[in-house]
């Protein structure tokens, strides 16, 4: 049984009298210690499937798994838990708080989970050791994503889900965060989510899913991932 | 273009339309921020607009009531009364519109249970019945010159002199039915009214009484008016001057009362009449003397015909008895004449008659004289014959024996020549004894004769041998010697020789010496017969001399018996003349005493009539001299009525309308302070709201620049935006707090107030509704301008960028690293956030602490007004009864009500003190008697006894303050209100009965300041008292603890009343009843408060969480997105307005007490002190109640917390 299973997935928003139906059926399962990039266009259902992978929505029909765990059935307080432990969450604008300083904002997330990793050192990883007491205003944005990196990273999750973590980045700082993200699975071994509409970054993925209206259009395994840094877009 | 003009027009309306209706959508789409502009700029303006018409509104609905009722612009009260003459003066003044004359009085009167001080007013039944009452505070008469019209509550007009209508607003209530008996009043009242029963009819307001706490003070009982009772004219005695005259001013209705504009048109007539005071005074002299003069001078005329024709009448039965008396004079003159004569004729008789019988008595007297000394001498001579007798007897029987006998001469003879005899032998005896004497010293020299012999014849011996021996040497010398010694031996021999012949001889001498002595007699023989020679030869003298006497005593008693015989035919004749001349003397007595019985009756006739006629005189003298008295007195009185003093009062002066225009201008000056929290809060919610729409729109602010909207368009927007919101919130507030709040605080006030509140719709003061709105919604403009400007100054493209997030600042707590590392992550962000937007912050505080504050004071007045009674009555006042004596009363009556109430057994803890209602001032510099401040002096007996029933102490700490007989203490309000200390001077001066201070006052020095909160007080040891007045203190005044139980309480109410002098009988028991009753208003006071200061919170914190949540979502959501727990979401957001709610509810603690201060201090009166501590209690539930608002905000803002979705945290930034 793979890491994470997504069975048959159906999600419909109702707006108004419209009813739209962003997931149609989408399937398909990572393994545990895969780097995966789900890649579509906009609008074809790829945030809702990382809100539902998240633990921040859920499917309106069909299963969704985590590690065993039937994350499709669980109800908002357990979605909360799970959020907590299990899934760290890099945002495409970093969304640190900004009254707390890199060190502070890793500290935020560590703080609630069980088995946090340290803060410091976690900050020592993605190479901020020195910018650890500069406020989020004070540090550029690849930094700022690197410190948003670092936050998921101490809760030590299950799963690092990761959305457009570049979109806001300049390329040579996008690859550097990316060259991070890759290097966290490759190195700590563990699960990568990326949710991406940039088609460069199936390269470095061990997995690639393809969305496109709702469903899972290929999934395909990349045998050997280029390096992160090699990557051009 | 087709149509070009019209086209652009279009557009233009078009656009503009546009613009309406993407204002109008914008309004909808962030309702909340909306309305709660709109809500703080109502609260603003609302309670602006509505306290600043509180103040206005009392006083509108004064003028309509005063104006309805026609209240008197003017009083003119006269020391002296006043008549028509002087009602038509006053109507001449310029300016005076009419004129109604008013009798009252002040008495102490029976109501129920209690005894108390009313005032007694007449009013014009006739004009009352025909008025037509217009709802509860308009009365209509075609009689305009009724004025003060009272307005019937209950039952009907009084009809006789013996009926009345009470005041339904006073705190002692009396209904129909009940009877009012009217005791006594003070000096005058007798002139004026006859106490007696009076049975009330009907209650009535009174718009001359408007303040029921005060109806006015009096010099009877306690000092304060508690009922009014009006009455018709009748029932005041006939021809009793009118006591005062109410005047309305021409003009002055049409002002509000007691307005500038009103104190003008009515100051200038005021003045007219002050001017004219002194012209009125004299005339009203004048006319009082004129008027009395008359009366007077008539009277004395019928003193003098009385005096005349009563004195006339004497006169002749005057004359009469003088005639009697005349003849009785001279009768009595000729009776004295003939007892002159008689009784000289007695004194002559008398005369006469005594020297005859002196004269014989003296004549008798010598007689017995002589015969005395006759028998003395017979006596005598008795004794010495008896005497010569008894010695001649004896002589005789001695000399028996001898044989001598015979006469005396012949025995004197026989004794002589016995004792001749005698005489010889007794020589010859002598002559032989002288022999024989002789012989026996010759005899006894014989030894010494022998032994010279001896010794010559040895002499002779030895010459003879030395002659031998010698021969030749033998000398002649030597031979003399022996011849001399031969010589002498010889003569010595011969003399022996002789003595011896005659010793020889003796015995014959003894023999012869023997015979005589035994015939001589004894020596004792020999001196009786001495004796016996010497009696003989006496006897013989006495012989003769006895003979002799006897003869001479013979002679005398012839001679003494025929001088008697002589006198005693002596006075025979004289008693025989000296009868004849007494009889001749007693019938003229006789005559002389039968005359006078005569003029003795006559005389006692004539007695009789004198007594009848001076018992008449007298009689008419006195009447007469009584009447002159009385006439005299009348004159006297007449010149010196003095000149009366007028004084002329406005509405200003009359307590009732004073104090309720100072109440409503109390209303003005917090109006003036309460609202400012509201526009500063208002100003700082527009401020966040405004920034924070700005904000949000930033894109759409450059987007509409992009496309070439002016900078002033754009802000045209916000300002709209901010402008309606505003405008409806300032109309919506204004119209509905401008009714509200006016009506609670007149609701409020309509309980110590009889006045009829205004109705709805109240007014709204334009004025003070245009600059509240104006206020509130510039004051939200200014604040939305200040929003707008700067992102208004950004060029379009910076505008179209997502503005930066407010970079994360270290706060000073950082710096300390150590107690920084002990605070959580999501402290540190609340901390950090706290500081970060500082206008909120601001906001928060500031409004969280005026609804805690607004709370607090709502809670403190709540304190501060019950606390009047709630320490007032125990903690400080221990006593519940109060028994005032008369100033009549004397010390035995006091002690008498005392032991009464002693002997009941259901009082205790009496305490007799006095009770002086007096005015104070301080030592400043008006230390005159204007500026004063109504007082109760109490100066007690004995100082113990008032402790036991007052507990002096410092409110401040509650430190016992001591009273002792030196000491000064004034209550704590008048000690502010005076400007005194511990120390300092307050100067105490008498009232007059309008209640000004009069005379010099006496300066007490204060010794200390004491906790008090109704009334004034100035408590004064006797010593103290002593030393400033110099007089003894009356302590006609008793308060004491009674029994609580009311049936008792009113047997010995009952009891009290049964005294004469007993003036008051209080029970402070209805008292605070009444107190309490009052003070209920304050709740609704309270409510407003409460709510506004919910309002307040709810706003401020719903904004600042709107904002705060609006602001934030991206990161609420990240933070949902990273696992937070619900709960955790909210403590991160929250916490940051739970700790401002804090900092503004501990601030708020500090504003609400200063606040509540301000307003106490504001809104108090003089005679009371309101409490100055708000209760721990009340803090407690202020801030409690602000935190739990906080917590209801909160707990509403949770949906929306819940609501923030998380996938807005994917979302990019705009």
């Amino acid at each position: 049984m793979a890491f994470i299973e997504f069975r048959d997935v159906c999600k419909t928003y109702r707006m108004g009298d419209v009813e739209v139906r962003a997931v149609d059926g989408m399937s398909f399962s990572i393994e545990r210690g895969e780097l995966v990039v789900i890649v579509g266009p906009s609008g074809a259902g790829k945030t809702t499937v990382l809100n539902m992978l998240g633990g921040m929505d859920s499917c309106s029909s069909g299963t969704i798994e985590l590690d065993g765990q039937l994350v499709s059935g669980m109800g908002e307080r357990e979605l909360t838990q799970y959020r907590r432990h299990d899934i760290g969450f890099v945002f495409q604008f970093y969304n640190l708080v900004q009254n707390l300083t890199a060190l502070e904002n890793v500290e935020l997330a560590s703080q609630i989970c069980r088995d946090p990793l340290p803060a410091a050192r976690v900050l020592e990883q993605v190479g901020l050791a020195g910018r650890a007491d500069n406020f989020p205003s004070q540090l550029s944005g690849g930094e700022q994503q690197r410190v948003a990196i670092a936050r998921a990273l101490a809760k030590n999750p299950k799963l690092l889900l990761c959305d457009e973590p570049t979109g806001a980045l300049d390329f040579r700082t996008g690859k550097q965060v990316l060259k991070l993200l890759q290097d966290s699975c490759r190195v700590d071994g563990r699960t990568v989510a990326i949710v991406t509409h940039n088609l460069a970054f199936t390269g470095i993925a061990d997995r690639v899913i393809r969305v496109r209206e709702g469903r899972a259009q290929s999934i395909e395994t990349n045998e050997c991932p280029v390096d992160a840094l090699t990557v051009e877009w | 273009m087709p149509g070009g003009p019209d086209k652009a027009r279009s557009t233009r309306r078009g656009r503009r339309l546009a613009f309406w209706v993407e204002l109008a959508r914008g309004v909808r789409g962030s309702l909340g921020r909306f309305l709660a502009i709109m809500g703080i700029v109502a609260l603003g303006c609302g309670f602006f607009a509505g306290l600043q018409a509180s103040g206005a509104d009392m006083r509108l609905a004064a003028d309509r009531y005063y104006d309805e009722t026609r209240l008197w612009d003017l009083r003119v009260i006269s020391t002296l009364g006043l008549d028509v003459a002087d009602l038509e003066r006053l109507a001449e003044v310029d300016g005076v519109e009419d004129v109604m004359p008013s009798r009252s009085v002040d008495a102490m009167a029976r109501l129920g249970d209690e005894q108390l001080a009313v005032r007694i007013s007449s009013i014009r039944t006739g004009s009352a019945e025909s008025s037509r009452q217009l709802g509860s505070g308009s009365v209509e008469s075609d009689d305009d010159s009724y004025l003060n019209r009272l307005l019937l509550r209950s039952g009907r007009w009084p009809e006789g002199p013996d009926e009345c209508v009470v005041c339904s607003d006073a705190p002692v209530k009396a209904g129909e039915g009940q009877k009012v008996d009217v005791l006594y009043g003070g000096k005058g009242f007798a002139d004026l009214f006859e106490a007696r029963r009076l049975e009330v009819v009907g209650t009535v307001s009174s718009p001359d009484h408007p303040y029921t706490g005060s109806l006015g003070s009096t010099k009877l009982g306690s000092g304060s008016i508690e009922q009014l009772v009006f009455v018709g004219e009748e029932a005041f005695k006939d021809a009793s001057p009118y006591s005062e005259a109410y005047l309305t001013v021409r003009g002055a209705r049409e002002e509000l009362s007691e307005s500038d504009a009103y104190f003008d048109v009515v100051g200038r007539v005021k003045a007219a009449l002050e001017g004219k005071a002194s012209v009125l005074e004299r005339e009203r002299q004048e006319d009082l003397r004129a008027k009395a003069q008359s009366e007077l001078d008539e009277k004395w005329a019928e003193y003098e015909e009385q005096h005349g024709e009563t004195y006339g009448k004497l006169a002749e039965a005057k004359a009469e008895l003088d005639d009697a008396e005349k003849s009785i004079s001279s009768g009595r003159a000729s009776l004295d004449a003939g007892q002159a004569e008689y009784e000289e004729g007695l004194s002559t008789y008398l005369d006469q008659k005594a020297d005859a019988e002196r004269q014989l008595a003296d004549a008798q007297g010598q007689i017995d004289e002589q015969r005395d000394l006759l028998d003395q001498k017979e006596a005598a001579l008795v004794a010495a014959e008896s005497e010569w007798r008894e010695g001649y007897d004896a002589l005789s029987s001695a000399l028996a024996p001898q044989g001598m006998g015979g006469s005396a001469l012949e025995l004197l003879a026989a004794l002589d020549d016995r004792l001749a005899q005698l005489a010889s032998a007794r020589e010859q005896l002598e002559a032989l004894k002288a022999q024989r004497s002789q012989i026996e010293e010759a005899a006894s020299q014989r030894e010494a004769l022998v032994g010279g012999i001896a010794q010559a014849r040895s002499a002779v011996e030895r010459l003879e041998e030395a002659k031998e021996f010698l021969q030749e040497g033998f000398t002649p010398q030597m031979q003399e010697q022996l011849d001399q010694a031969r010589a002498q031996l010889e003569q010595l021999e011969q003399s022996l020789a002789g003595l011896d012949a005659s010793v020889a001889y003796l015995p014959e001498l003894e023999a012869g010496i023997a015979t005589i002595e035994s015939q001589l007699p004894s020596e004792q023989e020999l001196e009786a017969l001495a004796a016996a020679r010497e009696s003989a030869a006496k006897l013989v003298d006495s012989e003769s001399r006895l003979v002799e006497g006897r003869r001479q005593l013979e002679d005398g008693r012839a001679r003494l018996d025929a001088g008697q015989a002589e006198l005693d035919q002596k006075k025979r004749d004289a008693n025989e003349s000296l009868a004849s001349a007494k009889d001749k003397l007693d019938a003229a007595a006789r005559e002389l005493a039968s005359s006078r019985q005569r003029l003795d009756d006559a005389r006692a006739r004539y007695e009789e009539g004198l007594a009848e006629y001076r018992s008449g005189k007298d009689e008419a003298d006195r009447r007469f001299f009584d009447a002159r008295r009385q006439l005299e007195d009348a004159q006297e009185k007449i010149d010196s009525i003095e000149l009366p003093d007028f004084y002329v009062l406005d509405r200003g002066q009359s307590e009732g309308a004073a104090t309720y225009s100072a109440d409503s201008k109390r209303i003005d000056s917090i109006a003036n302070v309460f609202p400012l929290f509201f526009f500063l809060v208002a100003a700082l919610v527009s401020l966040t709201t405004m920034t924070r729409m700005v904000e949000d729109e930033r894109m759409q602010i450059g987007s509409y620049k992009a496309l070439g909207y002016g900078k002033a368009q754009i802000a045209l927007r916000y300002l709209l935006y901010a402008g309606l919101a505003a405008g409806t919130g300032a109309v919506l507030g204004i119209a509905l707090l401008s009714q509200l709040l006016p009506h609670i605080i007149m609701s409020s006030y309509s309980i110590i107030y009889a006045l009829p509140p205004l109705g709805f719709p109240l007014p709204v003061e334009s004025r003070s509704a245009l600059l509240a709105g104006g206020l509130g919604v510039g004051v939200t403009l200014l604040a939305t301008w200040a929003a707008v400007i700067s992102s208004l100054r950004e060029t379009p493209a910076s505008l179209l960028l997502p503005r930066a997030p407010k970079p994360g600042k270290r706060i000073l707590l950082e710096r300390m690293g150590p107690l920084w590392a002990r605070v959580s992550f999501s402290w540190k962000v609340t901390l950090r956030n706290l500081f970060r937007y500082k206008r909120r912050l601001l906001m928060t505080v500031i409004g969280i602490s005026g609804c805690a504050a607004l709370l607090l004071v709502g809670l403190g007045l709540h304190d501060s007004i019950w606390d009047i009674i709630d320490r007032q009555f125990g903690p400080i006042v221990h006593y519940d009864t109060t028994v005032g004596l008369s100033a009549s009363a004397d010390e035995l009556d006091v002690s008498s009500v005392v032991d009464f109430l002693e002997s009941t057994g259901e009082v205790e803890d009496l305490c007799r003190v006095q009770e002086t209602n007096m005015q104070a001032t301080g030592p400043g510099e008006g230390s005159s008697a204007t500026d004063t401040t109504r007082v109760s002096v109490v100066v007690p007996r004995a100082s113990a006894e008032l402790r036991s029933l007052v507990s002096f102490r410092e409110r401040l700490g509650g430190a016992r303050v001591d009273f002792t007989d030196d000491s000064v203490l004034v209550s704590e309000k008048l000690a502010t209100l005076c400007g005194v200390g511990v120390g300092d001077q307050v100067t105490v001066y008498e009232q007059d009965e309008v209640g000004n201070a009069v005379g010099e006052g006496l300066r007490l020095t204060v010794t200390g300041v004491v906790e008090n909160y109704v009334g004034n007080y100035v408590y004064v040891g006797r010593g103290a008292w002593w030393r400033a007045r110099q007089e003894v203190p009356a302590f006609s005044t008793i308060l004491a603890n009674c029994t609580k139980d009311p049936e008792a309480r009113s047997q010995i109410a009952r009891e009290l009343h049964g005294w004469h002098e007993v003036s008051t009988v209080l029970f402070s028991e209805e008292t605070i009843d009444t107190y309490r009753s009052m003070l209920s208003a304050v709740n609704a006071v309270v409510v407003v408060l409460v709510v506004s200061a919910a309002a307040l919170a709810f706003i401020v914190l719903y904004n600042l969480t709107n904002i705060n949540i609006g602001e934030r979502v991206r990161e609420i959501a990240s933070l949902k997105v990273l696992g937070f727990t619900r709960r955790e979401v909210y403590a991160y957001i929250f916490r940051e307005i739970w700790i401002l709610s804090l900092l503004g509810d501990v601030l708020g603690m500090f504003l609400g007490a200063w606040l509540e201060n301000f307003v106490v201090t504001t809104a108090e009166v003089d005679y009371v002190m309101f409490g100055r501590e708000i209760h721990p209690q009340s803090f407690a539930v202020a801030f409690a109640l602000t935190l739990l608002f906080t917590g209801l905000v909160l707990l509403a803002m949770r949906h929306k917390l819940d609501g923030v979705d998380m996938v807005e945290s994917l979302k990019s930034v705009e």
